[in-house]
């Protein structure tokens, strides 16, 4: 199917997204909400862009993340429009995380003017949403938005420590803006309100995930006999594939 | 029922118990009537009393209706009840205290039906309501229920029934106004062999009670239209959606789907075709955005009430994946009637563009307020003073709400524009479920903005950038207006967001969020400004703006405004002058509003005393 995109003709499959054609093709798009695991979410509105559709007089707004391309449509990703929408959204949204590396860069690309700081749980917190995908994804969804409107933000249920939480991280590992926090002081690794005893590697020692991550892990399939870190574990992979050889 | 009573000359007591009348005392009202008629055996004419659904004139209630001379006793008592009863029923005697006084002609009307509230409306969706009891189908087969489901099964292909609705023009009446025959017909054409159908009775917008007096005055009339929708598209399962606080409507709809399966309605092989179909409720959660429909499926699924982008319809998936068609209450109430009677009948009524009529719950400073149902295209004027008798106290017109909390304001200059889905957009609003607030000169706009907008802080899903942080900021800006300490460029800012918020939002409660504020700033401008350089409320709403004081000249010392102060903070003596303490004043405007003389006047806060 033959898409024009910013006036060069590209080739996209159908049903696939208009971001998904973007990153394939290398033609840049800012996001906040996606990642390719979960598919377009349509949160941050950050992926607008202009589609015209065939036998439609005017262009019409949409997120490239969840715009399906069923017809040959021409999608402009830079119009004077576009920028300005990026512009306001990053002018709102910048007033979570004040100051985060990844918000202040956006706001200097798109010239969008500050706004007052606002408080938030957790701080930085941009409500993209992925860490909720992720906690999902896990098969755990032990973490979710709770409220809504401005109230809205994401929590364990009663802000408790959860019973679903394996506390396996994942949540603060995806997050753009590290609003998640945890720490590891010794074998104990503390998030979301509740505490973790960590295993240790096999081979090095190191300790490096929780024992209810590991638990889960073993009841959902095959992982191998042996508890071992990422690296040891990329050490004992390579091994096993020169014995092979 | 109404024929059958004049064949036979029986007496017969309706009683509305609506929510409204119900909140009034009707159930009472209802019980008296129940009680002394049973302390009458000598009474040869036995009178039915029929509890019956929302008579739309709230305002009124409890209503008595008493039948076939068609009397109708306006804010009935329990205790009018035995003089009702001596008079007028055993004795044909009417009780002139309970008739209804025109306000303008000071007439005493006997039925309701005479006065202007009624005789200016044309009901399709509301045709039932007050007339049969909803909880008996046999009075609603009697109005002509369920012929154009015997009428369809019976002899029309499920092609010839969406062509009907197409023909009709009919429009969806939850909001968007999208055509329901070319939803039909995509749902029809999508691929799958489960469909759905659902009913949207999650009514959230304040003020706006159509769904609720439909589903709790007629509703098989609902069910049928379901009924019809799923022969015409093939779906075997629908479900009703009603808010949880609805709890009179879903008593009358689980009684009357018990009924209509009874019947041989619903459920299998309906009315001995091969046409099987049957209906579910749901109880809604109470988010206001569950009114979206890709949002209302999701809470149907057990997920979060959020929308999601819908660049691919419901028409073709839709609750669980499946092609689904959900359309409002009002929309399925007026499908019956346009299968029985035809779709020319129908596109006859209303303008080009928007067919049929349109329910509005007509609210605020008016004198008439309740349910108006009305042709589309028919003037503001014509509803607010001809139907709804004017604005209260006769004082002057500023702006009339319309569409629920993200639709806008109009002013007066055009309050003779033809109501109908176009021209409200383009004047800034939109025609929503139907809700119309009138507005008086006592009202501040800045704050009707603010209000809005802190409805939709609460009540957005907070799901996308734009809406979420959009109204955050929306909100913390007019609030400081509303304080004295707003500047004027946050007029520009404000007007930027929203134009973000319309272009971006998911769903359309974002897109339509920014209404209240862009139609007030196109409107009344004016008020921000004065607002924002004068520190001053011109309406005298904003207490950080305004204080009041009592003009010499105009006070003629008639001590009601001591009567109405809650503070104590006006003195003076009868026959004279009153004054009010600054200090002791709460600036709540109460005086200012009840003062019968204009003797109250406003003045910018830092100013007075200087």
């Amino acid at each position: 199917m033959e898409i024009k995109l910013n006036g060069q003709e590209y080739e996209a499959y159908p049903g696939e997204s208009i971001l998904d054609l973007c990153r394939r093709e290398k033609v840049p798009l800012p996001t906040l909400c996606y990642h390719q695991a979960f598919g377009g979410q349509g949160v941050c509105r950050m992926c607008m862009v202009e589609v015209a559709e065939p036998g439609q007089k005017e262009a019409r707004l949409v997120a490239a993340c969840t715009y399906p391309l069923n017809t040959s449509v021409e999608i402009n990703t830079e119009s004077e429009r576009i920028k300005r929408i990026r512009k306001t959204i990053i002018m709102l949204l910048a007033r979570r995380a004040n100051d985060h590396p990844l918000l202040e860069k956006l706001a200097d690309d798109y010239g969008a003017p500050r706004l007052s700081e606002i408080i938030v749980q957790p701080p930085d917190c941009i409500l993209c949403g992925l860490c909720v995908h992720a906690c999902e994804e896990m098969g755990k969804s032990a973490i979710w938005s709770m409220f809504r409107g401005i109230d809205k933000r994401i929590a364990t249920p009663y802000d408790e420590a959860s019973e679903d939480c394996i506390g396996c991280a994942a949540c603060a590992r995806i997050c753009p803006t590290q609003a998640i926090s945890y720490s590891e002081k010794g074998s104990v690794r503390t998030i979301w309100n509740k505490d973790f005893a960590l295993a240790a590697c096999m081979r090095c020692g190191k300790y490096y995930a929780t024992q209810e991550e590991l638990l889960y892990l073993q009841e959902h399939g095959d992982y191998g006999q042996e508890n071992l870190c990422e690296s040891c574990r990329k050490k004992t992979l390579a091994i096993n594939m020169k014995n092979f050889t | 029922m109404t024929a059958n009573l004049e064949q036979n000359d029986r007496q017969i007591v309706l009683v509305c118990c609506g929510t409204g009348c119900t909140a009034n005392g009707a159930r009472e009202v209802f019980q008296n009537f129940q009680t002394k008629l049973k302390d009458h055996p000598e009474i040869e004419v036995q009178p039915i009393i029929k509890a019956t659904g929302c008579n739309g004139w709230c305002e009124k209630g409890p209503l008595v209706r008493m039948m076939p001379r068609d009397i109708t006793y306006c804010s009935v008592a329990a205790k009018d009840v035995d003089e009702i009863v001596e008079k007028t029923l055993l004795n044909g005697v009417l009780i002139k205290r309970l008739l209804y006084r025109d306000p303008v002609s000071k007439q005493q009307l006997t039925t309701h039906h005479m006065t202007d509230f009624y005789r200016k409306q044309h009901k399709i969706a509301l045709r039932n309501i007050g007339e049969i009891d909803p909880g008996e189908i046999n009075d609603f087969i009697e109005r002509g229920g369920y012929q154009a489901l015997k009428k369809a099964l019976q002899g029309m292909r499920p092609g010839e029934l969406i062509d009907e609705i197409k023909a009709s023009g009919l429009r969806g009446r939850g909001g968007g106004g999208f055509p329901t025959g070319r939803k039909w017909q995509a749902c029809s054409e999508a691929r799958g062999e489960t469909k759905y159908i659902i009913c949207n009775g999650d009514e959230g917008d304040p003020g706006a009670f159509m769904d609720r007096s439909i589903l709790e005055g007629d509703p098989h009339t609902v069910i049928e239209g379901m009924i019809l929708g799923a022969y015409a598209v093939g779906a075997a399962h629908g479900y009703i959606y009603v808010r949880d606080e609805y709890d009179l409507a879903v008593q009358y709809l689980g009684k009357a789907l018990k009924d209509a399966r009874k019947n041989g309605y619903l459920g299998n092989k309906i009315l001995d075709s091969e046409f099987s179909f049957d209906i579910e409720i749901i109880r809604g959660g109470g988010a206001f955005v569950c009114g979206e429909e890709t949002a209302l499926i999701a809470s149907i699924e057990g997920r979060i009430g959020e929308p999601r982008d819908k660049y691919v319809f419901p028409t073709e998936k839709g609750l669980w994946g499946k092609p689904t068609i959900i359309n409002n209450v009002e929309t399925w109430a007026n499908i019956p009637v346009i299968i029985r009677e035809g779709a020319e009948e129908f596109a006859a009524i209303g303008t080009e563009a928007s067919k049929g009529t349109k329910v509005f719950s007509l609210v605020g400073k008016v004198v008439n307020t309740g349910l108006v149902e009305v042709p589309m295209g028919t003037t503001l004027r014509e509803i607010i003073y001809e139907i709804g008798g004017g604005v209260l106290k006769k004082r002057a017109f500023k702006a009339v709400q319309t569409g629920g909390p993200s639709g806008g304001c109009i002013p007066a200059e055009l309050l003779d524009l033809p109501v109908d889905f176009d021209s409200l957009t383009q004047a800034g609003s939109m025609m929503g479920s139907g809700g119309l607030i009138v507005m008086d000169d006592h009202t501040c706009m800045v704050e009707v903005a603010r209000y809005y907008v802190n409805f939709l802080a609460e009540e957005s899903c907070g799901k996308c950038t734009p809406c979420r942080e959009g109204i955050r900021a929306l909100l913390e800006i007019l609030t400081n207006i509303c304080r004295g300490q707003g500047r004027i460029e946050d007029l520009q800012l404000m007007e930027d967001i929203c134009l973000t918020m319309q272009e971006a939002s998911l769903c359309a409660l974002g897109r339509t969020a920014p209404n209240p504020v862009l139609s007030t700033l196109r409107y009344f401008r004016d008020e921000y400004i004065e607002h924002i350089e004068n520190q001053f409320c011109p309406a005298g709403v904003c207490r950080e703006l305004t204080t009041f004081f009592i003009d010499p000249e105009k006070c003629t010392g008639c001590t009601l405004c001591i009567k109405y102060c809650s503070v104590d903070a006006i003195t003076g003596e009868k026959k004279q002058v009153h004054v009010i303490d600054e200090n002791t004043c709460i600036r709540c405007g109460e005086c200012y509003r009840i003062c019968t003389f204009d003797a109250i006047k406003l003045a910018r806060r830092e100013h007075y005393g200087n």
